[in-house]
């Protein structure tokens, strides 16, 4: 050992968006290198997309006359397995700390957790974009589904915005499991609600009334509305343009993000109170 | 209230400190209050290596979870550097590093150099200075050959060294080390042990809890006794040794002792304790007793005709003997 003596000082990042910059990059990266650490990820990012897309393809290809309605089985396709690693990975992002023993070492980092909990969450909702991508993918090669879409440009714009939208709802789900250590069954059980209140495979339109103040308040609905009438031509969805959806879109992605921010504060505080965030 | 400006001096000043458990019914209702904590009192001065000793549940862990601002105290007041732990979570977070014993705290999955950049980051390092450090850390803690390897192909022994250097990436003032020798072989230990040593040289101040009294004996200037939630006795090892100074220790290595044996011994007249490990093949046993040597005789007729005595000498106390008074009066 070469001794502890002479070592450089350690000489800080000074201002607030530096630190949270820095912090967000650094939970990233090694929620990236977790992710890839472990050889499961492909269940979750190839497999399953697969699953997906040949399950919309088995339940609709057959009726399906245009390549628009293939590419609209794509999209939706796409973004239930976006969703689906978004609810999982997100929800877990602080949780996988508690099983980890890493708890403690996270909490007490001279940062609010909400920021370390935002960066592994984005990372966490990239791996649905992944999965999304390869499903298009899939579509493409596989079912020869042409990718022409509308607007190139919106679609990005869109598409941008609904991975934004997810993080944060994601963010607002690992509230759920820091408060609780059966957290997980809440989140888990929303997969299949959101997938059939935000239309990522029907369209909301079919869905009964009663539901339809539930799927107005989940941000990816308003998303995967921009990101097909970017896309497919002619595409007749909500009684909504692009940019209200987006408006929209944004607006409640702004609510998750505040809702979540703040729970986290109180989450911590009650953690502290309690002595409890840390037991697995 | 802040403490006086003569306390700043102090790298840790608690006051009054009290922390209560409160489990809940069902309903809601309180069903239990546990006093983990019940108004302790301590200073440890700026470069002091401090050792807060005391059995499993008297209050170790509760202590340094409200130093490193982890848990929020029922009442009493608390401050690190100055700095109160209720008020400046984030800078008093800052100027300390943490060790905790085991398994917990690393990213096992992925490398330690991995997990150094990633917590140097946490921290606020910046990321020229932890270019330089990382490297220096690793070499310092002997993990240099090895900093690539995920860390779950480390002995325990070097992942509590990459603990240390965890600790020590944003260079701070006061280090918490929780049990940081547990678990460890008596090499690694000892590896551990030389370096809070010389981090104590470095000027660190340092908060050390440990099972081990020899530890606390041989590291620190000035131990905390703590028992049931409470100081029972503050002083240096040398000065709490004095508390059992009536007293001589008989240490026997015997082989095929028995409880039956130990209760024997207990029964003697004038044997103040007994302490005893009889689960290895040779067995360590301590006899506390004002007699001395002159005990020795009655010790060895109460042997079982069918166990040995190894090795038997007469001891002054330590620590441990002084301790074992403290926590069980």
């Amino acid at each position: 050992m070469g001794g502890l003596s002479g070592l450089t000082p350690g000489k800080k990042t000074e201002g607030y968006m530096a630190r949270r910059g820095q912090v967000l990059k650094a939970c990233i990266v090694l929620t990236a290198k977790l992710f890839f650490a472990d050889p499961q990820w492909v269940i979750p990012s190839i497999i399953a997309p697969f699953i997906f897309t040949l399950v919309a393809f088995f339940l609709f290809g057959g009726q399906a006359t245009s390549g628009s309605f293939l590419l609209y089985l794509v999209l939706g396709s796409g973004l239930m397995g976006m969703w689906g690693t978004t609810i999982y990975g997100s929800s877990n992002s602080i949780g996988f700390d508690r099983w980890n023993g890493t708890m403690e070492s996270t909490l007490a980092a001279p940062i609010p957790l909400s920021w370390i909990a935002l960066g592994r969450v984005l990372f966490n909702t990239f791996e649905g974009v992944i999965n999304a991508v390869f499903i298009l993918v899939i579509g493409l090669v596989w079912f020869q589904v042409g990718f022409g879409v509308v607007s190139p440009g919106l679609f990005f714009l869109a598409s941008v915005s609904t991975f934004l939208s997810l993080s944060a709802f994601g963010l607002l789900m690992c509230t759920i499991i820091l408060l609780s250590r059966k957290g997980g069954f809440i989140t888990n059980s929303m997969e299949i609600p959101v997938y059939i209140a935000t239309g990522t495979m029907f369209p909301v339109s079919i869905l009964p009334i009663v539901a339809l103040p539930f799927a107005f308040l989940l941000a990816p609905t308003w998303g995967i509305e921009a990101i097909r009438l970017s896309a497919l031509p002619g595409y007749v969805g909500l009684a909504t343009n692009y940019w209200e959806d987006l408006g929209i879109l944004a607006v409640e992605t702004l609510a998750y993000l505040g809702a979540a921010f703040l729970l986290f504060k109180r989450v911590e505080a009650y953690a502290k109170r309690n002595g409890t965030l840390e037991e697995y | 209230m802040r403490p006086p400006n003569s306390e700043v001096s102090d790298a840790i000043v608690v006051k009054g400190l009290t922390r209560e458990y409160t489990s809940r019914s069902f309903f809601g209702t309180v069903s239990k209050v546990t006093k983990a904590l019940d108004g302790i009192d301590f200073a440890v001065k700026k470069g002091e290596l401090f050792g807060l000793i005391g059995p499993n549940g008297a209050g170790k862990t509760t202590t340094v979870k409200i130093l490193t601002t982890l848990l929020t105290q029922t009442s009493g007041d608390a401050y690190i550097l100055g700095l109160d732990v209720r008020k400046d979570l984030y800078e008093i977070r800052r100027r300390i590093g943490i060790v905790f014993g085991g398994e917990r705290g690393l990213y096992n999955r992925v490398s330690a150099l991995d997990n150094l950049r990633y917590f140097s980051d946490l921290y606020g390092v910046d990321p020229a200075t932890a270019r330089e450090r990382i490297p220096q850390l690793l070499k310092a803690v002997g993990l240099a050959d090895r900093a690539d390897e995920r860390v779950e192909k480390y002995s325990r022994g070097m992942k509590q060294r990459l603990h240390i250097a965890k600790a020590l990436v944003h260079d701070p003032e006061l280090l918490v080390l929780d049990e940081p020798t547990i678990g460890l072989d008596p090499g690694g230990a000892r590896d551990i042990r030389n370096m809070i040593r010389e981090l104590q040289k470095q000027g660190k101040s340092i908060l050390l809890t440990t099972h081990y009294m020899f530890e606390a004996e041989e590291l620190c200037q000035r131990v905390a006794v703590i028992s049931k939630g409470k100081i029972v006795a503050l002083d240096t090892p040398s000065e709490l040794k004095k508390l059992v100074r009536d007293i001589s220790v008989i240490e026997l290595r015997t082989y095929g002792a028995t409880a039956d044996y130990l209760e024997a011994l207990k029964r003697l007249p004038n044997v103040v304790r007994v302490v005893a490990d009889l689960d290895s093949e040779v067995q360590t046993i301590r006899i506390q007793s004002p007699l001395g040597a002159d005990l020795l005789s009655q010790v060895t007729s109460a042997l079982p005709s069918d166990a040995k005595i190894i090795d038997r000498t007469i001891k002054e106390p330590t620590l441990e003997d002084a301790y074992l008074r403290l926590v069980e009066e």
